[in-house]
């Protein structure tokens, strides 16, 4: 135990060390062989996110092979970064790498790497995703309970990079006609639900002009603030996944009273505040459990569907805004389609956070993972970086050394993090038989203990009858 | 376990009884306990299966938060409890002002099993401790039954107990009560009692009085064997029954039992300072007396002596009965209170205590209700009294005196009911034993007269009973064969109606968790209205973590449990003049309700209205006792009168009384109600349209509603927020006046024109 302890730690010291040293050392240089020929960009903030998704065409009018290029965002936003990433033309993940380059201390870049080299001459295009969390502010920052919620959104008008860029057209996809003021830089048009910028030609590296869009956002402004998520294995074929979740309503605050006559009169009462979502579960998840401290809340439908389990789940009361709740969700999910394993060693691919529902943002993520007593070597491997917690132990029933329990956290995540962590471990099988054995010897000796009690005579004074049976 | 060692302690009886069918009769006994706990655990659990693992109702909410506060802070912080969470701003020493029995039971099992490792969530250890409890009261009551009688009759008495809606009541899954652990402390402190009398034995003593200390850990109603006890020692006096095992038992377990129970902190000094408790300390004195005296005849057996002996005794017996009454009246022992008074006197709460009167549990017993939660033993008990009387013996005497003044204080209160159904179970189990013993008697002639021949062991060895008890056999004989199957077949429908009954009685009437309500529509298809959850839900997210909640009593466990919020006042009336002022806060109008609330730093007001679904329990019907408590304080203020309309009626329409239509309770529970039936607005519940509508609050603002308009909660407002001309508009823009110069916008240069509104202008110097 407590070597595989060591070990653990040690790999953990290792990894994080191997980390740290990438980050200090990955020093990149801006190439000034790459330019951008066109940016086809999408700024979708008709939900709580700001989702930009950008078709970049590189172009490289070097003379050598290409094989990397970067990505920048604006010190600005980089703390409302969620998630970044980069695929080519034939859609597949590419790998990247966070980075700095010299004279640029407050952007942030990631190295791409690209599966093929860009040769000389020849142009290739990427489509990068990025998601930001909290960059739309509401505005007025407090609404009653019939007034719409308008959001301002401040971004960027032009495509952030470190490269020249020949020509760029931007959509903003608002989803609503009701915009109250924005950007107004030539060319642009508005159509409905989306502002077009662009196209704008030849814009330096680094450039930044404002761009900003207040406009009506009543989609539900909801922030998981911590998700306690709990994967509890068991080698009899079970997994049980237990979500602990506080939410709260981040958009703009409710003002004044709230009137259940104003909100029963007519469904468009309280147009910013949520009534339920939905939780997609997986296909297989049985036995749902919806509840809070104060037990079972009875507002939840279930509906099974073919490729996952949707959960209509109504919070006990409306979320306006400023308003907080908590719950716990748990389901179990057969062990087969999870956990595979050859002779002794064991594999248990998981999602390390599920949909709680569209357009999610968690603040702070916390996944446990519960193993069988008795598992040893234990390797993690993530999909993307997290805090790896201190390894603790875990007591239910009939344990008596006690389960390892495998713990990490990430702050500000979003759906694009749904993906799987994989963790590999030993457990030797004879060790299945451990429990059901405790309780068998726990009763025979309980047995064994009353057959012989009875069998004694403990009493000072002997009953006069002769003792028959 | 307890139906293992069960099993052995009726096995090592057995073997003296049935000699030859040790094995067979242990058997039988150990399946019919096992199968009446199972039985009475299953029928408890009807609220469980229909809604959830939830504590139900009001007081058990207070039960298990401090259980849970128990079992996460430790036994001796939880007996230092001081909650400022209740009775703001008085707090609360919950410590010393509760019986921890209950608690500790729950928190030691809890204990046991995370030793164990077994996981098990405090809040369903609550849960089911009150089922699992039922059935060891049915083994209590199979060893008092068999001890009185016979184990047959324990049987029956067992499977009674277990089903009984009487007790089923208090001991549903669910609500997690005192009464729920308390009734097997009581049958269980009986059966000891019984055991030591007949043996006269120390260590049966001792154990009752270890089982009386139990019983005074978990409940109040501890007076009541501390009553009956002495009451029955004193009845065997003056039957002349006086002996050594008596004197020894009763001593013992006095001195035993009183110090025991002076450890609890919240009974202290009672024991020998109230006139609760003064009984026992008499008889124990006229005891002592007795002895000496005894001990003096014994001496020198002469007629004369007797003579004195009787003398002395009634000297004895008067003696110390003047001294309780002169040490009552220069006031070192506290006279009978309240709550006890007005079990004598039964019109004496309705007077006096309206807090206690106002509780639904305290009116007196319906005849109906005897029947409906008793049933057919409410027929059958006297038979097994008329029995046990006839064949007396000291235990017997005792069983009768059980039954008599528990009678009694059922139809004084309907919440003692609960003290008479263990009794009414065990006089029907004898009562059905000795008539199965009559019609079945046939088959089993060579046992028979063994049984009798052993059972003279059993009992008493009073001279007189030898020929009583071999009475019954001759007369039976006579019964001719379709006699005895017409009795038994209609015997056996009795029973089978009765359990029929009692499941029905406690599915219906005793499973519903009074927190989860379930309307159900045409189609069957149930829907829930889980409104009081929402709102407390509500409350323990959004609203300040000191915020402090004004409500009527009742809602204060449950705003304390669920909502973890301050309350004022809460179900633990034990301040009658805080929960007046509550009161009149509620019935004023709503200038002289907002100088209470800001008195008592009230945040946030929360009512009870059931207008919208017809829920009757709500706090408008519930509003006239507050009136009532209110004016026992302040009769200055508040005239009940003033509440009902001329012809005395008490109505919340267009006739209603001017005070009824402008109080503050009245105005929270009406205010833009517009929901409900065809008339919009209209009551539901008291099937009238309210007569003050589209009215407007000064001082409170609605803060949230449930779903069904169930729950109501009110944010008090602070002073700045109504003491201002209403034009929320000019304040804002005089705020920004301030700003005008940084900003230099011109627009807002029109609007120093305004300022010369003098009045305004005046208000706004103040504020800055």
């Amino acid at each position: 135990m407590i070597p595989a302890m060591a070990k653990i730690q040690f790999c953990v010291l290792f990894v994080l060390y191997i980390v740290i040293k990438c980050d200090s050392v990955n020093v990149d240089t801006i190439s000034s062989d790459i330019k951008i020929k066109n940016v086809d960009r999408s700024i979708d903030i008709s939900s709580q996110l700001v989702k930009i998704t950008s078709k970049v065409t590189l172009e490289n009018t070097g003379k050598v092979p290409v094989k990397t290029f970067l990505l920048a965002v604006e010190g600005t936003a980089k703390n409302n970064l969620a998630f970044i990433g980069a695929k080519d033309s034939s859609n597949k993940d590419l790998r990247l790498v966070e980075t700095t380059v010299k004279g640029y201390d407050q952007v942030k870049f990631w190295r791409v790497e690209l599966k093929d080299t860009i040769n000389a001459g020849s142009t290739v295009v990427i489509t990068t995703e990025s998601v930001y969390t909290k960059a739309l502010q509401p505005f007025p920052t407090a609404i009653t309970q019939q007034e719409d919620q308008l959001v301002k959104y401040n971004g960027n008008l032009y495509f952030y990079s470190p490269y020249n860029v020949a020509s760029q057209k931007t959509n903003v996809i608002i989803n609503t006609k009701s915009v109250e003021s924005f950007t107004k830089v030539k060319p642009f048009s508005q159509q409905d639900g989306t502002i077009v910028y662009g196209t704008y030609a030849n814009i330096a590296p680094f450039s930044e002009k404002e761009l900003n869009v207040h406009y009506k956002n009543n989609s539900p402004f909801l922030t998981v603030t911590r998700l306690e998520r709990l994967i509890e294995v068991s080698h009899w074929g079970n997994i049980a996944v237990e979500e602990i979740i506080e939410i709260e309503h981040t958009g703009a605050k409710l003002k004044g009273p709230f009137s259940r006559y104003d909100y029963q009169q007519d469904h468009h009462s309280g147009p910013a505040s949520v009534r339920s979502y939905k939780t997609l579960l997986p296909a297989s998840a049985s036995d749902v459990y919806y509840r809070d401290t104060n037990g079972n809340i009875s507002t939840s439908n279930m509906k099974v569907k073919k490729d996952s389990v949707e959960l209509d789940l109504r919070p006990r009361y409306p979320l306006f805004g400023g308003w907080r709740s908590h719950y716990t969700l748990g389901y179990n999910v057969p062990s087969y389609e999870y956990l595979y394993h050859s002779g002794n060693e064991y594999l248990l691919k998981m999602r390390a956070v599920d949909h709680v529902f569209d357009d999610m943002q968690i603040d702070e993520l916390v996944t446990k993972v519960i193993l069988p007593e008795g598992s040893t070597s234990i390797k993690v491997n993530f999909p993307f970086p997290v805090t790896r917690l201190p390894d603790s132990l875990h007591y239910t029933y009939l344990d008596t050394k006690g389960r390892p329990v495998i713990s990490f956290t990430k702050k500000n995540v979003v759906e694009n993090h749904i993906q799987d962590f994989q963790i590999r471990y030993t457990f030797p099988r004879l060790l299945m038989f451990q429990e059901p054995l405790l309780v068998v010897g726990f009763l025979y000796t309980l047995f064994l203990c009353v057959i012989i009690y009875v069998r004694l005579d403990f009493s000072i004074h002997k009953p006069e009858h002769p003792h028959k049976d | 376990m307890p139906t293992e060692a069960e099993a052995q302690h009726a096995n090592v009886r057995n073997k003296g009884i049935f000699n030859n069918m040790t094995g067979f009769s242990t058997l039988i006994t150990v399946t019919v306990l096992l199968l009446a706990w199972l039985a009475g655990f299953a029928s408890r659990l009807f609220a469980v299966i229909r809604f959830e693992s939830i504590i139900h109702e009001f007081d058990p909410w207070f039960n298990y938060r401090s259980t849970a506060y128990m079992v996460q802070h430790g036994f001796y912080n939880f007996l230092n409890w001081f909650d400022e969470r209740a009775w703001y701003p008085l707090g609360r020493i919950v410590g010393g002002t509760v019986y921890p029995g209950l608690m500790i039971t729950s928190g030691t099992i809890h204990w046991i099993l995370h030793t164990l490792n077994i996981p098990v969530h405090i809040r369903d250890i609550c849960v089911f401790l009150a089922p699992v409890f039922s059935g060891l009261t049915a083994i209590a009551t199979y060893l008092l039954t068999s001890e009185l009688w016979s184990r047959g009759a324990g049987l029956f008495a067992a499977c009674f107990i277990a089903i009984i809606p009487g007790y089923s009541s208090r001991s549903v899954a669910g609500s997690y009560d005192n009464e729920g652990i308390a009734i097997f402390a009581l049958q269980f402190t009986y059966y000891l009692w019984l055991k030591s009398i007949k043996s006269g034995s120390v260590f049966w003593s001792i154990c009752t009085a270890l089982s009386y200390f139990y019983m005074v850990s978990a409940w109040g109603g501890y007076v009541f064997i501390i009553n009956l006890i002495p009451l029955h020692v004193f009845v065997l006096l003056i039957m002349g029954r006086f002996s050594q095992r008596l004197f020894v038992s009763y001593t013992v377990f006095y001195i035993i039992g009183l110090l025991l129970s002076m450890q609890i902190p919240f009974v202290g000094f009672q024991p020998i300072r109230t006139s609760e408790h003064m009984a026992a300390s008499g008889v124990f004195a006229l005891l002592m007396a007795i002895g000496a005296l005894k001990y003096l005849h014994s001496l020198n057996p002469k007629r004369q002596w007797k003579q004195l002996l009787i003398l002395g005794g009634l000297v004895a017996a008067g003696t110390v009965f003047l001294a309780v009454v002169l040490l009552t009246y220069m006031g070192v022992i506290a006279p009978w209170s309240g709550r006890f008074y007005s079990l004598w006197d039964t019109g004496y709460a309705k007077i006096h205590i309206p807090i206690i009167a106002s509780v639904s549990e305290h009116q007196p017993t319906t005849w109906s209700s005897f029947f409906f939660d008793l049933h057919v033993l409410v027929c059958t008990f006297p038979v097994g009294l008329w029995y046990c009387i006839k064949n007396v013996n000291d235990e017997r005497v005792f069983v009768a005196l059980y039954a008599i003044s528990a009678v009694y204080f059922a139809g004084v209160m309907v919440r003692l009911m609960l003290t008479l159904t263990p009794v009414v179970c065990v006089l029907a189990g004898i009562a059905f034993s000795i008539l199965l013993d009559l019609v079945l008697k046939e088959d089993e002639m060579q046992i028979a007269p063994v049984e009798t021949e052993d059972s003279k062991n059993l009992y008493d060895k009073a001279g007189k009973l030898k020929k009583r008890t071999h009475e019954p056999a001759p007369v039976d004989s006579g019964l001719g064969m379709n006699v005895r199957s017409g009795t038994l077949i209609a015997f056996m429908i009795l029973l089978m109606l009765f359990s029929v009954h009692c499941t029905w009685a406690t599915s219906n009437a005793y499973s519903s968790p009074s927190i989860v309500l379930a309307s159900y529509g045409n189609d069957g298809s149930r829907k829930i209205l889980d409104d009081f959850r929402e709102a407390y839900g509500w409350l323990s997210q959004n609203t300040a973590e000191d915020a402090r909640i004004m409500s009527w009593w009742d809602y204060g466990y449950q705003i304390a449990g669920m909502g973890n919020r301050t309350t004022l006042v809460d179900n633990n009336t034990w301040n009658n003049s805080h929960i007046a002022l509550v009161g009149k806060a509620m019935a004023s109008n709503e200038s002289a309700a907002y100088d209470i609330m800001t008195m008592l730093d009230v945040d946030y007001v929360l009512v009870i209205f059931g207008g919208a679904i017809g829920y009757s329990g709500d706090d408008i019907n519930k509003f006239i006792w507050m009136v009532r408590i209110a004016e026992g304080e302040h009769p200055k203020d508040i005239h009940e009168a003033d509440y009902f309309t001329e012809r005395g009626e008490y109505r919340i329409d267009s006739e209603a009384s001017k005070t009824m239509l402008n109080c503050l309770m009245y105005k929270l529970s009406y205010y833009r109600y517009d929901s409900g039936g065809s008339p919009a607005g209209y009551d539901r519940t008291r099937g009238s349209l309210p007569g003050n509508r589209g009215f407007q609050l000064t001082y409170l603002e609605e803060a949230y509603t449930t779903e069904h308009w169930l729950v109501r909660i009110y944010r008090v407002k602070k002073p700045d927020e109504f003491n201002r001309p209403r034009l929320p508009l000019s304040k804002r823009k005089i705020v920004t006046s301030n700003n005008l110069s940084k900003k230099t916008s011109k627009r807002r240069k029109g609007l120093i024109k305004n300022k010369p509104t003098l009045v305004k202008g005046k208000k706004v110097t103040k504020l800055e």
